[in-house]
């Protein structure tokens, strides 16, 4: 315990909670399902952090799917969000880039902050926004269109090329950032959709690389994937750290453990534990986390 | 336990065969009675399609044309070419001298052929005195006696040709003067009191100007308010009272359109009657609800993985919508399209209330002129008492279902390519 809780800074809520949940299964599982409020245990904070969020909160109609969630998003960083079914994961990855904007009973409330601004606000367009935080979904979805016309797009209704040739500049490099190059170069305009599922995830990744974002989000974006296509996107992942932010939420807590720098676990729209992968997976302080990491509930 | 699994298992796959044969015997029911459909049209049609012509030689007469010489057209035009016909007739039968008899005589030949006369002279001025050998439409009873329609049978009071005429067609018949041609008259004229001088063509211009009515104000209205209900906006009271009230306007019956045609933009807004243009604004109101329909189900089927696809990498959503969402559609819409138009194409009521119904015989020219269409033309002609006109009418519904096939084929062709450029 000693040398984890050097490595966390302290907040004053961090100490609360650690006093509370001192010794393992000090408090057993269904006693905290009851509390209403819970707060986060573990590093919520960073330094010069590209995402900020400050009491997220979502509501779809009168159920409220996320309770005042505080998280920072850094730069270069890989943060998994782990959890079960139904925790609210995805909806919160779904705020980062106002894509719960499309859903039309649903509500965010609170603030995230980018580079000093609220995405939230008036003075960032949603679609302005969506070029800076870009998605892949979980099920591949590429445009029914040629693989090249499939990256060429975002490019082509942003004007990051004037010429045809430049446009096709962008598609090359992103192909190659998305490691899919190789398979695809002699037949760029053969449909996107006769690839198999894990090129057609990788050539998603290349869509939403090619318009230049600085966060990607990524949702559960392996789970329709065999485990060789899991591999190539985990190893695409982790060349991605150098230039992106990638916020991911996964299923596989494996692929948790071998990608992220910082994990998040999130319980019923509760953010419960967060903070560095390998405490939360070997150290984990919050009782529920470590019910979940270590297969008890789930 | 082992053998009554075996004939439970028997038991359903007889089922099985059973089911088969039901569905097998339905279609063979239902080709059964396209067939009979077809072959009682055609049986009964494909005589119309040839028509009976007189040779005559007609001595074309400058003394009676253009005693001056001047070569004037206006003045050639408006000659008496019926004198030269009717002489042409007096001398080819010169025994025929009462004056009842001479009218029998005159009667053979339609009334067209003047015109089929003038029509020559005027292409070629330089045959004005000579003598020349010109087919002549023959009047439609004559038609109807050489197809067989007319049997010679029956008691002289009942039939339309009298024995002194037969004699007449028997003596033309036997210097190979009386011969079935092509109905060219058929498909290039419009509607006549004659039926040996009736066409199709000026029916089938005003269905094609309809059509291209209906289809340019449908199409784009229909396929706009289904992007736009579908797609934009938002779900509340309003929007489920106009769904509601859109799915209860497909259903109305068309007579009601057209009576709506005729208070709004006949009376109120004073556009022509009888014109495509009116024809065509009430067949769009009556197709804009299959249009929207089938439209939001196309709309709908689509993937929202797609749209969401799409505003992942930065496009608004008008973009997400026109770039990707409405082309998946399109093959949808174009289905939906497809069944109004073959709706509008076939309807009549409607159209009755506005006055296409009228007799018209020139080919409309523009979208303002009077014309009719091709189902009313075919209950027009239906209605006729003359014998010529039962065959007229089958063959106006070969070209009615000659027309929606060309309408559908295409129609399939442009689905086809988009389905292709996916």
């Amino acid at each position: 315990m000693e040398e984890i809780q050097a490595d966390i800074p302290f907040t004053s809520r961090y100490s609360m909670t650690q006093q509370r949940f001192t010794g393992k299964n000090a408090v057993r599982f269904d006693q905290i399902e009851e509390q209403e409020i819970r707060e986060t245990v573990g590093e919520i904070r960073l330094e010069n952090p590209r995402l900020s969020c400050h009491d997220v909160n979502v509501f779809y109609g009168d159920k409220q799917a996320i309770r005042g969630i505080n998280l920072d998003i850094g730069h270069n960083e890989v943060i998994a969000m782990i959890g079960p079914s139904g925790c609210g994961k995805s909806t919160f990855l779904r705020c980062f880039n106002r894509m719960n904007d499309t859903i039309s009973n649903c509500r965010v409330t609170g603030k995230i902050m980018m580079d000093g601004q609220d995405i939230n606000g008036t003075v960032i367009d949603p679609v302005a926004l969506r070029v800076r935080v870009g998605m892949v979904f979980q099920k591949p979805n590429p445009f029914p269109k040629s693989i090249w016309e499939n990256v060429a797009y975002g490019p082509r209704i942003h004007g990051l090329a004037q010429t045809k040739d430049g446009i096709h500049e962008i598609v090359v490099k992103s192909l190659q950032q998305a490691g899919l190059w190789d398979e695809v170069k002699d037949r760029l305009h053969q449909p996107g959709l006769g690839l198999s599922g894990g090129q057609q995830q990788r050539l998603c990744i290349a869509r939403t690389i090619a318009v230049n974002p600085e966060v990607i989000l990524m949702d559960e974006p392996c789970s329709a994937l065999d485990p060789i296509a899991t591999g190539k996107i985990e190893e695409l992942i982790d060349t991605l750290r150098k230039n992106y932010s990638i916020c991911i939420v996964t299923h596989s807590m494996h692929q948790a453990s071998r990608i992220s720098d910082r994990t998040a676990y999130f319980h019923l729209g509760h953010l419960v534990e967060v903070g560095e992968t390998k405490t939360v997976f070997l150290n984990p302080l919050h009782p529920l986390t470590e019910d979940y990491v270590t297969g008890r509930f789930g | 336990m082992e053998s009554s699994m075996d004939k439970r298992l028997k038991k359903r796959y007889a089922a099985d065969r059973r089911f088969r044969i039901y569905g097998l015997s339905a279609v063979a029911i239902s080709l059964l009675f396209l067939s009979l459909l077809f072959i009682s049209i055609i049986g009964k049609g494909y005589t119309a399609f040839q028509q009976t012509s007189v040779l005559l030689d007609v001595y074309i007469d400058p003394e009676m044309l253009d005693p001056e010489g001047t070569g004037d057209r206006a003045l050639l035009s408006s000659a008496d070419f019926g004198a030269l016909i009717k002489q042409a007739m007096r001398k080819a039968f010169p025994e025929v001298t009462a004056r009842r008899d001479k009218r029998a005589l005159y009667r053979l030949l339609s009334s067209g052929a003047e015109f089929e006369l003038r029509n020559q002279v005027l292409a070629h001025p330089e045959q004005i005195g000579t003598e020349r050998s010109i087919w002549v439409p023959a009047d439609g009873s004559v038609d109807m006696l050489m197809k067989g329609a007319i049997s010679r049978d029956t008691a002289e009071s009942d039939r339309p040709l009298k024995d002194k005429q037969l004699v007449w067609i028997d003596a033309l018949s036997s210097q190979n003067r009386l011969k079935k041609k092509f109905n060219t008259t058929f498909f290039t004229a419009g509607d006549s009191r004659d039926p040996e001088l009736a066409g199709i063509w000026g029916a089938l211009v005003g269905s094609i100007l309809t059509l291209f009515v209906t289809l340019l104000l449908s199409f784009p209205i229909g396929v706009a308010a289904a992007l736009y209900l579908e797609q934009f906006a938002p779900r509340n009271r309003w929007t489920d009272l106009i769904e509601v009230n859109i799915n209860n306007l497909a259903a109305v019956p068309s007579i009601v359109f057209g009576l709506l045609g005729l208070a709004v933009f006949i009376n109120f807004f004073g556009f022509p009657r009888s014109a495509p243009l009116v024809g065509g604004l009430v067949l769009s109101l009556m197709t804009l609800p299959t249009i929207i329909i089938a439209g939001r189900a196309a709309l709908k089927s689509v993937s929202p993985s797609i749209y969401e696809a799409a505003l992942g990498v930065g496009a608004s959503p008008m973009q997400a919508v026109m770039h990707h969402v409405l082309p998946m559609a399109m093959p949808g819409i174009m289905t939906g399209t497809i069944i109004g138009m073959a709706r509008a194409l076939g309807e009549t009521a409607p159209l009755l209330m506005i006055g296409m119904v009228a007799f018209i015989v020139d080919i409309p020219g523009s979208i303002l002129d009077s014309s009719t269409v091709l189902p009313v033309q075919i209950f027009l002609w239906a209605d006729s008492p003359e014998r010529g006109f039962m065959e007229r009418t089958s063959a106006a519904i070969m070209v009615l279902l000659l027309f929606l096939i060309i309408m559908n084929a295409s129609a399939v062709i442009l689905r086809k390519h988009f389905e292709r450029h996916r």
